[in-house]
Order: structure tokens, then sequence, then C-alpha cells
């Protein structure tokens, strides 16, 4: 690997915001092409984030600096994607369903998914079902995922799977879901996609869902 | 240390049942949520009916982390049908903590739950049942004010800010929990979920040191402090423990017959049938089920009670309550 590249990768492990993105540029500088800069630089670096995560060597405040460091980096990195015309893992709409203000788990799979080279397109909370329809019909993601930690909004993730059915998206779009009550079993019973129960697991699960 | 109500779980001939929350008393009182969090008689109500249907062991006041945050002068939101939610970020500095005034125990919605475990204190103490109020603790609480994910960023990056934060809510907090040891409480259920999103050395520096400071100020023979922890896992454990709090208390994802043999009887320890996954979505006969399994790999080990692994949410059927209670007092004898 390019020492650059190395180096972007340590820094995005370290949760170095500021290193990250001098590296990023320096690569960018040298000549490596945007799409070898953010697989092996950041991309990689976020695997091991997630592998850390789940050998419970990392924790939340780990994994969340990094993720921000990695967004410190796309901040660069992005124009020089698009530039080249690189195109992301998938687009995935996201967000806490109806009623529900909580966001830390919702906002840790967005960034582990933004770190796996998704595009997010982050609905926020209290997520109306219509939003969502309305978002997957204009972002074309290919991917829902539904956030809730209360058990009284859970069944928002069903109205709203009910919405994407009602208006001719469901088959379109794959839906995941996760939060402290749900469970796979309730995501089999409201006809969800996926279930996953971290953000880390939330990567491969999007990624097996997308294939 | 042993306290009274430390005693109180062990001394006795069968394993104590403690599930968390009073919600479900709602089902049978008919009063709302925000009723329930916001009036004192609606909240007593709902806890001693739950008592009296159940003939529980220990009486509980409501569990509501976001009344504290709101004292601090955070907007909530309140329903009819779920526990109020801490909307807004209250501080986002440096300079907004250090501008951050203490407010004063007694202020907010604080007196509610006050005058409630003194009424309810009131009455157990003629029926030799403990009661229990319930709180936030200092982690927790600052990750309400300053928001969940940037406390736990900062706890990284910044932990000055965040030690600065922590420093403003803890002598709150052990305001308030004296208050409940003033309104005749034997204790306090002291709830610090987000400390289990930590890693085991940030727990120790921004958990437990601030919840240790609370138990040498509160706690008594006569007032126990019983740590709650959902989110800790097996590794966190030795940090919780540094606390120093009489009685622990986790969720699901503690190994509890790991943590069981690691403590030795040195402490005692409680917990942990997933709230939602069994006692909400359950029936009686998967309660009964879980519990039974829980009781087995408990068996060894005197100083254990058993209970949720959090609060049970509004709308926890009251059948599968008592068969869980039910369960553990004929599995005892």
């Amino acid at each position: 690997m390019d020492e650059v590249l190395k180096q972007l990768y340590d820094a995005v492990l370290d949760g170095d915001s500021k290193t990250t993105a001098e590296k990023v540029q320096a690569a960018l500088d040298a000549g490596i092409g945007p799409e070898k800069v953010l697989n092996e630089g950041m991309v990689a670096a976020m695997g091991e984030v997630g592998r850390l995560f789940e050998a419970g060597e990392y924790y939340v405040p780990e994994m969340l600096i990094a993720a921000r460091a990695m967004q410190s980096g796309l901040a660069i990195l992005k124009p020089q994607l698009v530039k080249a015309d690189i195109k992301p893992a998938g687009k995935i709409v996201a967000g806490t369903v109806k009623g529900d203000l909580h966001d830390i788990g919702k906002n840790l799979v967005c960034m582990m998914l933004e770190g796996a080279a998704f595009e997010i397109v982050d609905l926020g909370t209290d997520v109306a079902p219509e939003k969502f329809v309305e978002a997957v019909k204009s972002t074309g993601a290919q991917i829902v995922a539904l956030s809730a930690l209360l058990t009284t909004t859970m069944p928002n993730m069903k109205t709203t799977i009910e919405a994407l059915k009602a208006a001719g998206l469901r088959d379109k779009v794959k839906v995941m879901i996760g939060g402290a009550p749900v469970s796979e079993g309730y995501a089999h019973e409201i006809g969800a996609d996926g279930y996953s129960v971290d953000a880390s697991r939330a990567v491969s699960l999007a990624q097996s869902l997308i294939k | 240390m042993a306290t009274r109500f430390s005693e109180y779980i062990v001394d006795r001939p069968q394993r104590l049942a403690m599930p968390i929350g009073i919600y479900a008393g709602l089902e049978i009182t008919g009063a709302t949520v925000r009723q329930a969090i916001t009036n004192v008689d609606a909240q007593a109500k709902a806890a001693l009916a739950l008592h009296e249907a159940l003939h529980t062991a220990v009486v509980l006041t409501g569990m509501d982390l976001s009344v504290e945050a709101e004292t601090f002068g955070s907007q909530i939101r309140i329903s009819d049908n779920e526990v109020p939610t801490v909307v807004n970020r209250l501080v986002k500095s440096p300079e907004e903590i250090r501008a951050l005034p203490i407010p004063k125990v007694g202020s907010g919605r604080t007196p509610v739950y006050l005058e409630a475990a003194r009424q309810l204190a009131d009455i157990g103490r003629k029926q030799g049942i403990p009661v229990l109020g319930g709180m936030i603790g200092p982690f927790s609480l600052a990750g309400r004010l300053f928001g969940v994910s940037e406390a736990l960023e900062i706890s990284a990056t910044d932990p000055q800010t965040l030690i600065a934060l922590l420093e403003k809510v803890t002598p709150f907090l052990i305001d308030y929990a004296r208050a409940f040891r003033q309104a005749g409480a034997a204790g306090v259920i002291m709830a610090e979920p987000a400390a289990g999103l930590l890693s085991p050395r940030g727990l120790g520096q921004f958990s437990a040191l601030y919840v240790k400071r609370i138990v040498e100020a509160v706690q008594a023979d006569e007032f126990s402090i019983v740590l709650h922890n959902c989110g800790a896992r097996l590794v966190h454990l030795p940090k919780v423990l540094e606390s120093g709090a009489a009685i622990y208390h986790f969720g699901a994802p503690m190994d509890l017959p790991a943590a069981l043999k690691a403590v030795d009887g040195k402490v005692i320890l409680g917990g942990n049938l997933d709230p939602t996954a069994v006692f909400y979505s359950g029936t009686p006969e998967t309660v009964s089920a879980q519990a039974i399994a829980l009781l087995d790999a408990a068996r060894p080990y005197p100083k254990f009670f058993m209970s949720s692994g959090c609060d049970l949410p509004p709308g926890t059927p009251v059948a599968n309550i008592r068969a869980f209670l039910d369960i553990v007092a004929s599995y005892s004898n």
C-alpha cells in the first residue's frame, strides 16, 4: 500500500479528522486516483473499525470519531469522486420512524454505511412514512433503513413498509431495521428484508441486500 | 456496604423478584403516561395499583429519565402513551456548559417524583414494603444535556469539556438523591444506560467516578443506591463496581451468571430479562420459561434478585408481570 494511504488508513482508525483530511489531499496531490483513496484508505479503515467493534476492542466513542474522521476526508474527496464518475456502493434512505426522536443508533448506522462507500440520505428522526416514500422516489435508493427505540414507535416500521407497498415501491427497495426493541423475528413479522443488531453488522447486511 | 435494602433482598425466604416500572399499573388505573409523569396522585396510584394487584415485594416510583434534564432547562416531548423524550441539546460548547446554572431540586417536575416517593413510603412503612425512587445517572444526564452522540465523542476527543459538564450535573444529582432519602425512600434506582456505550476505561472515568461521589454523599444504612446500567457488558463490570453502590442492576447485554461468579458474593446483582422481547412481546408462558432459565443459572448465588433488564415499557401486559412474579415465587418454594 502507498505510504500516504497507510497514513490515511491509520488516521481514520485513530479518529484523527485533521490528519485524515490532510492525507486525503496528499494522496490526491500524489496522483493517486480518488477511488483508490476511498477504498484503500478510508473504506478499508472503516471496515477495520467495524471489526474492532465486533471484537470488543473498539467502543461507540472510537467508532464515532473514526466515522467523523472519515467524513472530514470525504468532504475533500467527494468532488473528485463525482468528477471521476465513481458511483457509491449503493444509495440508502435512513431515518428514525415517526414519533421517535432517538438518533444515536441511526447516526451510527449512517456513519458506518457511509464508511462502506454507501451514499446516505439521512431523513433524521420522527420521520413520517410518506417522507420515506418521497425520499425513495426522489433518490432512487435501493435500501430503506428504519430505526426505532421505543415499543410504541416500532409499529411505525410496519406502517412505513405498508406505505412503500401502497406507493408501488416495495419491490424496488429492500428494507432493513434496527433498534433496541426490535429483533430478527420482528423484522420477519413486519415483512422487512433484514435486521441488524448493531451499526457494524448493518454494513454487511446492506451489502448482502444490495447484491 | 450492606444496607437495609440489601439485607431485605438477601434475608428473605424467597428470591426477590423486582420488575422495574410502574407504567403497567396504568393499565389498572386507566391514567395516561402524561398524567403519571405530571401528577403525584396518578403516579402514586399506578405504583400502588401494581403493588396491590401483584403483591410486589418492592414499590417503585416512576422511571422518567427526562425529568432531571428538563429541570436543567431541556425541552422535552410528553405524550399520552410514552415516557418523555428530551428534544434538544441544551448546551453545545464549553462556554455554554460554564454558564449553565445548577437548578434547585424542587423545581421542574422533581416534586412530582419526590412527593410520590413520600406518599408511597408512608404506605410502604406500614406494610414493611420498601419504596425506591428513580433517577438518572451522571453520564446519562450529561448525554441528555449535550447530546448522547456528542458526549460520547468528546469522551474521546475533549474529556475536559465532558468533565466540566459532569461537575455541573453531579451536585444536582446528589441533592436529588438526598431528597428521595428525606422523602423516606429506601433508596433509588439510578439509571446510567448511556454509560454502557463507553469503553470500560471511559465508564470508569466519566460515570463510575461521579456515581461514586453520589454514593459517598447519600448512601447509608437506610438508603441504598441501586445502580442500573442496561448497556453494560461483562467487560465493563470491574469499572461499574468502582462506583461503590450497594446493589447493581443490569440489562440483557450482561452475562449475569458470569457476573455473579466474578463478584463472588461481594455485592448484590439483579437483572436481566429483556423488557421488550420477554415482558412486552412475550406471553405468560414464554416469560415463565425465560425466568426459569435465569433462575437455574443463578441458583448458586444468594446475592441475586430477579428483574427486568430495564424499565418495562408502557403497554407491558400485567399478565406477563404476574407470570414472572409467580414463577419466581413457585421456583423458590
